[in-house]
């Protein structure tokens, strides 16, 4: 009897667990071990696409110029909350140049976080209106400055407290909540937890509004050709968009094209059809004209998404010794108009071992832009609440906070009760803490002299992400007669660096010369089907579906190599491209065995096979934060990050190492700097630039030393990898509020420590 | 009007009012040079005016006529690489790209003045050029990196 070829697998995706079905791969290639003996996998080779990215020749969504191109740009709303009594376009459509408007009566059904598109109804500041197209951008922006529009104000809900007052306006239809609020998962009973426990302690912990200001801001071009639609996109999801668009103007998913080559970064904001894809398609419809569509920074910091601010009440209880006995939140969280919820809960059931864990989420709605996942979306938030309640925990303890962590390691998945494919925490903590110098700096520490106007601290934190990837997602194999090798997959590269390590999975499984193999990805038209680019899981998800395909290439190179040396295939290796017998002198090169085939061309497929079953895939950190605090003016400097990652095999460490200093960095801009500011009042973001709205820039980075604890995750898929792109933002801020907790001897319970927050520490404590 | 970008005279029928980074992108499709911000925060934008960098999204195109101008396009070519655009691949100064052509002309700038800079003489240089991906850290060697190179060159 035959194996099911179709079989269900579960898929972790930032922190939804999804079943998917899944059509089992070709072959289960045997996993890369510790041991295996690789050649170019590992490699610190050069980025793939560095050379297009050093000319200015990588062309980004914004970059292309089709012939008849219109421009597109939004008319936003300047209030939070009310109602649009009239819009007067006269002007602007007098004006030379202006081709046309998009209204409402355009673009029926077309939705976005539950919004209708310019709906005439005012949700939240920046909410689109209206669209102007125009024959260049310069002529499109002077004619929104002739558009007169008349409106009423209402007074917007910009708390949570003003969400949740009984007499609130309603933000949606249905209230200022989703349904069933709070959102309560438990384990045990929290209460008996902290009735065991000899010592409790109790914080409020604040989190802001963050934003994703990717530096290449969301945007579209469209262009239909009769039925058809081309749309290039700056998108972390080429088939998701295909996908959204698809169902929007009502058309087959043949008739769609996405296209994305290279994009200014996403960090989460960019996971499916923006607004502007819609407004492209739509004007590029109605005009027959391709159409231009890029929000300007204003639009992007307004209506491009967020990380949505959290308040979290914890509650932890423990035995002298230090071991918990129960973790407990009550957190809020304002979504905005709308978003997912993606809560800080789920980062206390995973972190630490604890029998009776409770969390209540409450979920707002209020009239500002809707949230969108943002790098860890969730446990960044939640890793802030835990990791410093349990630094307090450790001081009310008198343990070091390192020690009460590694007290409390979590061996299993507790929240499926499940084992870890592998684990490799600890190592984390110990290698980390040797690399900073923990137990020195912290001797030191406690040694400064508390008159001194600059203090120094250390602190530390920990960290879990889903990181395991999974089907469905494929590749497929193809080498020229010249002996080249194009790796196709129609995943993305967000500046990741998944181009390289593909093909570097494809030369090891071939072996080929790694300056052979080309990867191709971007293009929803030519390409195999590969997820959205979230959640850490491309290299997880798509390496192995890779590996598949080049093995199959090498198995059909390998039967046409031996015809000609007169072997069997089993007596063939391959390696640089050069095909040998074992054993012997015979050998072809790659594109000998190519120009004898001519045209006959070896196509490998491959796709991604099922997750194992009831295990847990996770990458682990553990990060050490140095600062130097200035009691007098407040200001925090952070100093050093040393980071310990276990996030399996690395294909490529310059690469990773690149993906966690970046990641390490806007921690510390998180931690230190970035805030949208809100006027409460009005409903207004008041620094909706990328001036107001800080983001570290190269004078604020401290020194980094990230690295891996080695060491390939054979459980977790037959490559040996897991996520890396979420793990190094989660610990940082903790670690370095942490670390500032060190230096002053006073807790600060909300980020970001701007020098105004740490001085009202110092002076209430 | 009359520019002279990256060596080459161009007539360009451009508006008095428009900024080099319009004129370079949409008129002249040198798309190399990026809009982050249009506004002056960023430095997605920066290109070589007479040899110092400026942000020219800031920049009205017609004050540029008397003026050399040089985009990325301008820096090197994929077969004759800068020193810079070598030193930025081999230190994978670079995530998506997006910022890369600004960083790579404020930091030609800052060697073109300063041969021999410190490492805080590449972040003061750069402090105008935000990187979202945080490649910070790689900026900096890769700068120092060309800086050297470019002093061992006859």
């Amino acid at each position: 009897m035959s194996a099911k070829r179709f079989v269900t697998t579960q898929v972790e995706v930032e922190g939804r667990v999804e079943t998917k079905i899944v059509e089992m791969p070709s072959r289960s290639p045997e996993p890369w071990g510790d041991d295996a003996d690789l050649h170019v996998v590992g490699l610190r080779a050069q980025r793939m696409d560095a050379l297009e990215k050093v000319t200015g020749q990588a062309r980004y969504t914004a970059d292309v110029q089709l012939a008849g191109m219109l421009h597109a740009v939004v008319l936003r709303s300047p209030i939070a909350r009310g109602q649009v009594t009239e819009i007067d376009f006269t002007a602007a459509l007098a004006l030379a140049g202006v081709s046309d408007v998009l209204t409402l009566g355009d673009v029926p059904g077309i939705r976005r976080d539950g919004v209708q598109l310019f709906d005439q109804r005012i949700h939240y500041a920046g909410q689109p209106l209206a669209a102007i197209c125009a024959e260049s951008a310069d002529v499109a922006h002077r004619a929104l400055g002739l558009v007169r529009m008349t409106y009423e104000s209402e007074a917007p809900v910009s708390t949570p407290a003003q969400a949740l007052a009984t007499d609130a306006p309603k933000v949606k239809p249905n209230g200022n909540t989703p349904r069933n609020m709070p959102k309560v998962s438990k384990r045990g009973d929290v209460h008996a937890g902290l009735a065991a426990a000899d010592v409790t302690i109790t914080r409020e912990y604040r989190t802001p509004v963050a934003l994703h200001t990717a530096m290449e801001p969301h945007g579209a071009v469209a262009e239909w050709v009769g039925e058809q639609v081309t749309v290039y996109e700056s998108t972390q999801g080429i088939f998701n968009t295909r996908a959204d668009l698809a169902a929007e103007f009502k058309l087959p998913l043949s008739h769609v094209r996405v296209i994305k080559n290279y994009m200014g970064g996403g960090f989460g904001a960019k996971n499916g059809a923006s607004t502007a894809a819609a407004i492209a398609v739509a004007l590029s419809r109605k005009l027959e004209r391709p159409v231009r569509c890029i929000w300007d920074r204003e639009g992007e910091q307004l209506d491009a998404g967020n990380r949505p601010a959290t308040i979290q009440r914890v509650t932890l209880g423990a035995k002298r010794d230090g071991t918990l006995t129960a973790i407990q939140l009550d957190a809020t969280i304002p979504l905005g108009i709308g978003g997912w919820q993606g809560g800080p809960g789920k980062f206390y059931h995973e972190m630490y071992a604890c029998e009776n864990v409770e969390t209540r989420e409450t979920f707002v709605y209020m009239n500002t832009s809707a949230m969108s996942s943002f790098r860890a979306p969730g446990h960044t938030e939640g890793a802030f609440g835990l990791e410093c309640a349990l630094d307090a925990l450790a001081h009310e303890l008198h343990m070091d906070p390192l020690a009460l962590r590694v007290h409390n390691h979590a061996a299993r998945d507790q929240v499926q009760d499940r084992p870890y494919s592998l684990k490799r925490l600890r190592e984390c903590y110990a290698q980390g803490a040797e690399q900073f110098g923990w137990e020195a700096h912290r001797a030191s520490c406690a040694k400064q002299s508390s008159s001194s106007r600059l203090r120094r601290g250390v602190g530390v934190a920990s960290q879990i992400w889903s990181a395991g990837g999974g089907p469905p997602a494929y590749a497929t194999v193809r080498i020229n007669p010249d002996g080249t090798i194009e790796v196709l997959t129609g995943a993305q590269d967000l500046g990741t660096g998944a181009r390289t390590v593909f093909a570097q999975v494809a030369a090891e499984t071939l072996g080929a010369k790694l300056g052979d193999c080309r990867t191709v990805l971007g293009d929803t038209e030519r390409l195999p089907f590969a997820s959205n680019s979230w959640g850490s899981i491309t290299t997880a998800s798509v390496a192995p579906a890779v590996r598949v395909a080049a093995e199959e290439a090498r198995e059909r190179l390998f039967e046409a190599a031996s015809g000609m040396l007169g072997v069997e295939p089993d007596q063939l290796e391959s390696r640089d491209s050069l095909i040998t017998v074992l054993g012997e002198e015979k050998s072809l090169t790659f594109a000998q065995v190519g120009r004898k085939l001519g045209d006959v061309m070896i196509i490998g497929q491959g796709s991604r096979g099922p997750n194992p079953e009831k295990t847990a895939i996770s990458a682990f950190a553990a990060q050490f934060a140095e600062v130097e605090v200035d009691v007098d003016t407040g200001r925090v400097r952070v100093l050093r990050i040393v980071s310990a990652h276990d996030s399996g095999r690395i294909l490529n460490p310059t690469l990773a190492e690149s993906q966690l200093e970046g990641g390490i960095i806007q921690g510390v801009g998180y931690a230190l700097f970035e805030e949208r500011v809100l006027d409460e009042r009005l409903g207004l973001p008041m620094n909706p630039t990328s001036h107001d709205y800080k983001v570290p820039t190269i004078g604020d980075v401290p020194v980094i030393e990230a690295f891996f604890v080695a060491g390939s995750d054979v459980v977790a898929n037959h490559v040996g990898v897991k996520g890396v792109a979420e793990p190094p933002i989660i610990p940082t801020a903790p670690a370095i509020a942490n670390a500032v907790r060190c230096a002053l001897g006073v807790e600060c319970l909300e980020i970001p420590l701007t020098p105004w927050r740490v001085l009202g520490a110092l002076q209430s404590s | 009007m009359r520019l002279t970008i990256n060596g080459v005279p161009r007539d360009v029928p451009a508006g008095d009012h428009e900024t080099l980074l319009a004129v370079i992108r949409e008129r002249l499709q040198l798309t190399g040079t990026k809009e982050g911000c249009a506004r002056g925060e960023c430095g997605a934008c920066t290109v070589l005016i007479d040899g110092r960098a400026a942000y020219s999204c800031l920049t009205l195109a017609a004050g540029c006529a008397d003026s050399a101008v040089t985009t990325i396009e301008g820096l090197g070519r994929a077969d004759a690489l800068h020193p810079l655009q070598q030193a930025f691949i081999e230190q994978d100064a670079l995530q998506c790209g997006f910022c890369t052509p600004g960083q790579l002309l404020a930091a030609a700038a800052l060697i073109a003045r300063t041969p021999r800079p410190s490492e805080d003489d590449v972040r003061v240089a750069l402090s105008g050029n935000l990187c979202r991906c945080g490649t910070y850290p790689k900026l900096v060697r890769a700068v120092m990196q060309a800086a050297e190179m470019m002093r061992a060159e006859p």
